[in-house]
């Protein structure tokens, strides 16, 4: 049963998802607890395969028994396993959430929501779980197909932003399968690590010089690096409340991942360091997105907006620890990445229990939340630390670490650029905290009688626990960064730095 | 605008150009992708699956996940154009009743 | 030096291809050519992967001739034409169909909101919504 975890992780939410539409054409309530249950199956299959991971090393699964470059083969090491964690995890707290999300704001359409959502699940893991390219291909169009439905439901301008983002999400994976045609041309194969074996030799034809470009191109639209990111702050803005709390975390980061396999898996790094030297390019547009990230945040009135254009920001941290190519910044990215899953779910969600309660995410209507939600504005506040990088939470220790690789690199300008890029964070999310703490709601004039008191009024506890949970893994993987540092970023750092 | 799309546009197929110089000639039966995997499905293809069509033997076998992919892509596609489109009609029927 | 242009020459097509469909994509304001030129695009990348699969010279289409079971001939791998991109692009063409069903179920939803599918007047129409406060 364990040593069939990696096809059944995938494979369940798929089954699920069919089943789903006669389920909730049977009974509509069924749905949210169906898939709540697939959701937590998912995530104990993935400890189970991180704790097999972790006890006897990288797990070869080989579908329908083929060997590997003729079928297809899963290779799951600890990045591998990790990621799904963060995927099932994630996409739980999204599940127990999206139950009252839905209801309230796409009441009547849940079958098919929960559904897609199921889908968009399968296809997070297809993608990182799979060691063969054009299977990245095909479970990257599964998972964008889903969250194109889902973000387009969410009414209003939803669907104009959902277009643009089909174009820009078609355009990056086209770019994609070009470039793995471009390296099944001249070597043959598609599987990673076979490629991985063949390419050395060809690293200065320059087909193989396009192909990496092209892949690279691909995958940062679909990860909205500057100056790629046009699409994203719309996409998410206009989506449901609970999808948005797992697109916004997830998808960017499960295309950081698709970037450190190809740089340092699928090629060596020395090819984009020395062949190629694209690294220093990405570096630079890492620097410029987390500094036009941030200062596009500061400009938003409007809570959920900000949000989005700090997962722009966000990007950027994830892609320079990439980009500068050494121990400390490789450690980093994959710091910044559980990170930012951790607090995207948290403060993505707290936002969407605010919008339930006050009904919209402008910043000037949110006076004295802190005492009308007290526990979603705490959450709020520890995924606010962590994104600042206050210890004890991982932003503290994922920002150490970059700045840990900019001192190895010698770039003394990026560690200035990190810094300031600390304090426009700072800037915009403690005016939100500042309005939320000590402003009152906006005076009505006309009003004669005294204002009441406000009341506790706490959204339902099915969005609360999420955000709570998310809030305690923020502080809990803050607190183990050393045990994941030791276990899961250790085994994998790669050779030759 | 139109023209610095068209630049850009210029500019990217001359970029993809310049790759297909040193790729292998169109049909050569030597390149790489005619030597290394596929020779071995052509050859015991038949012997294995039991099925004279290669495409149909890689398609349904030694690629059959991605097959189980490409459906499910379909069946996503549905799905979201089910949630999407009904929704339109009912917020129709609200406006005109 | 004509021996290289015919070698090539198919994949320079496809290039061609692929940046009429890219330039439709990212110019044209009408939604719906938008969404064509994208078909323009995915198709010139299928074309590319199966001229990946072309062998020159006697071959046939990857289908095994057999007899009440038996092989008519010993199989040798120049025979047969490369099975693979066949395979990976019939994957393709049905990702390609799934997009363009869910892009034109949401240029459906655009139209009942806006009544209109130029992405300038969307932009105008908008612009004069949201100062209205509607």
């Amino acid at each position: 049963m364990v040593q069939q975890f990696p096809a059944l992780i995938v494979v369940i939410p798929l089954m699920a998802a069919l089943f789903m539409v006669p389920l909730g054409y049977f009974n509509r309530r069924l749905c949210h607890p169906w898939l709540v249950l697939i959701l937590a199956a998912t995530s104990t299959m993935a400890v189970g395969i991180m704790g097999q991971v972790i006890l006897h090393g990288p797990i070869s699964y080989r579908m329908g028994g083929w060997q590997p470059p003729w079928g297809i083969e899963y290779h799951i090491d600890q990045l591998n396993a990790l990621m799904l964690i963060l995927i099932s995890g994630s996409g739980l707290l999204g599940a127990v959430y999206s139950g009252p999300s839905f209801a309230r704001e796409i009441d009547g359409r849940q079958t098919m929501a929960s559904s897609l959502y199921l889908m968009m699940i399968t296809g997070l893991s297809g993608i990182v779980i799979t060691g063969d390219l054009f299977n990245v291909f095909v479970f990257l169009e599964i998972a964008s197909l889903s969250v194109y439905g889902l973000i387009a439901c969410g009414g209003g301008d939803a669907p104009l932003a959902t277009f643009r983002y089909i174009i820009m999400g078609t355009i990056g994976a086209s770019c994609y399968l070009l470039g793995v045609g471009y390296l099944y041309i001249s070597t043959g194969s598609l599987n990673l690590m076979d490629l991985n074996r063949l390419l050395p030799e060809l690293y200065h034809t320059r087909v193989v010089l396009t192909a990496g470009a092209l892949m690279l191109v691909g995958i940062s639209l679909k990860m909205a690096l500057f100056p790629l990111h046009a699409w994203l702050p719309e996409a998410y803005y206009e989506a449901p409340s609970a999808v948005s709390g797992v697109a916004a975390p997830l998808y960017t980061k499960v295309a950081g991942y698709l970037v450190i396999r190809i740089v340092y898996n699928l090629f060596d790094f020395h090819f984009f360091t020395r062949i190629f030297p694209i690294l220093e390019i990405l570096s630079w547009l890492a620097i410029i997105a987390l500094l036009v990230g941030s200062l596009y945040a500061i400009a938003q009135t409007d809570l959920k907006k900000m949000l989005c254009y700090s997962v722009i920001a966000q990007v950027g941290y994830i892609v320079l620890g990439i980009a500068l190519a050494n121990r400390a910044g490789f450690s980093g990215a994959i710091l910044t990445i559980i990170n930012e899953v951790c607090t995207k779910s948290c403060i993505f969600l707290a936002t969407g229990a605010i919008i339930y309660r006050v009904g919209d995410s402008r910043i000037v209507n949110l006076g004295s939340l802190f005492r009308r939600m007290p526990i979603t504005m705490l959450a709020f506040t520890v995924g606010v630390f962590s994104m600042i990088g206050i210890p004890p939470t991982l932003g503290f220790f994922s920002k150490l670490y970059l700045i840990f690789a900019c001192l190895e690199a010698g770039r003394w300008s990026f560690i200035a650029a990190l810094l300031l890029s600390t304090i426009l964070n700072v800037v915009y999310f403690f005016r939100v905290i500042r309005v939320a703490c000590f402003e009152d709601p906006r005076p009505d004039y006309q009003r004669t009688e005294p204002y009441p008191e406000v009341a506790v009024e706490e959204a339902p506890l099915l969005m609360l626990l999420p955000v709570v949970a998310a809030a305690g893994a923020i502080i809990l993987t803050g607190l183990g960064s050393h045990w994941i540092f030791l276990n899961l970023i250790r085994p994998i750092i790669p050779a030759g730095f | 605008m139109k023209t610095i799309i068209l630049i850009f546009v210029v500019l990217m197929g001359l970029f993809l150009l310049y790759g297909t110089m040193d790729m292998p000639g169109w049909g050569d039966p030597n390149s790489p992708a005619s030597t290394w995997v596929s020779p071995r499905y052509i050859e015991q293809a038949l012997e294995k699956t039991e099925t004279p069509n290669l495409v149909t033997a890689v398609l349904g076998d030694y690629r059959g996940y991605d097959t189980m992919g490409e459906t499910t892509v379909i069946f996503t596609a549905a799905i979201a154009c089910a949630l999407l489109l009904r929704g339109a009609t009912g917020n129709r029927r609200k406006e005109d009743e | 030096m004509l021996e290289f242009v015919i070698s090539k020459y198919n994949f320079w097509v496809y290039v061609i291809l692929m940046m009429i469909g890219l330039y439709a994509m990212l110019a044209k304001r009408n939604l719906v050519k938008k969404l064509i030129g994208m078909n323009i695009f995915q198709t010139a990348i299928i074309l590319f992967y199966v001229s990946i699969g072309v062998k020159k010279g006697p071959v046939q289409v990857p289908i095994i001739l057999t007899e009440h079971g038996h092989v008519v001939q010993a199989i040798r791998a120049t025979d047969y034409l490369n099975p693979l991109p066949h395979v990976l692009m019939l994957t393709a063409i049905v990702v390609s169909i799934a997009t363009t069903g869910v892009a034109l179920a949401v240029l459906i939803l655009i139209y009942r909101r806006y009544q209109t599918l130029n992405e300038d007047e969307i932009l105008a129409l908008r612009q004069q919504r949201r100062e209205t406060g509607a």
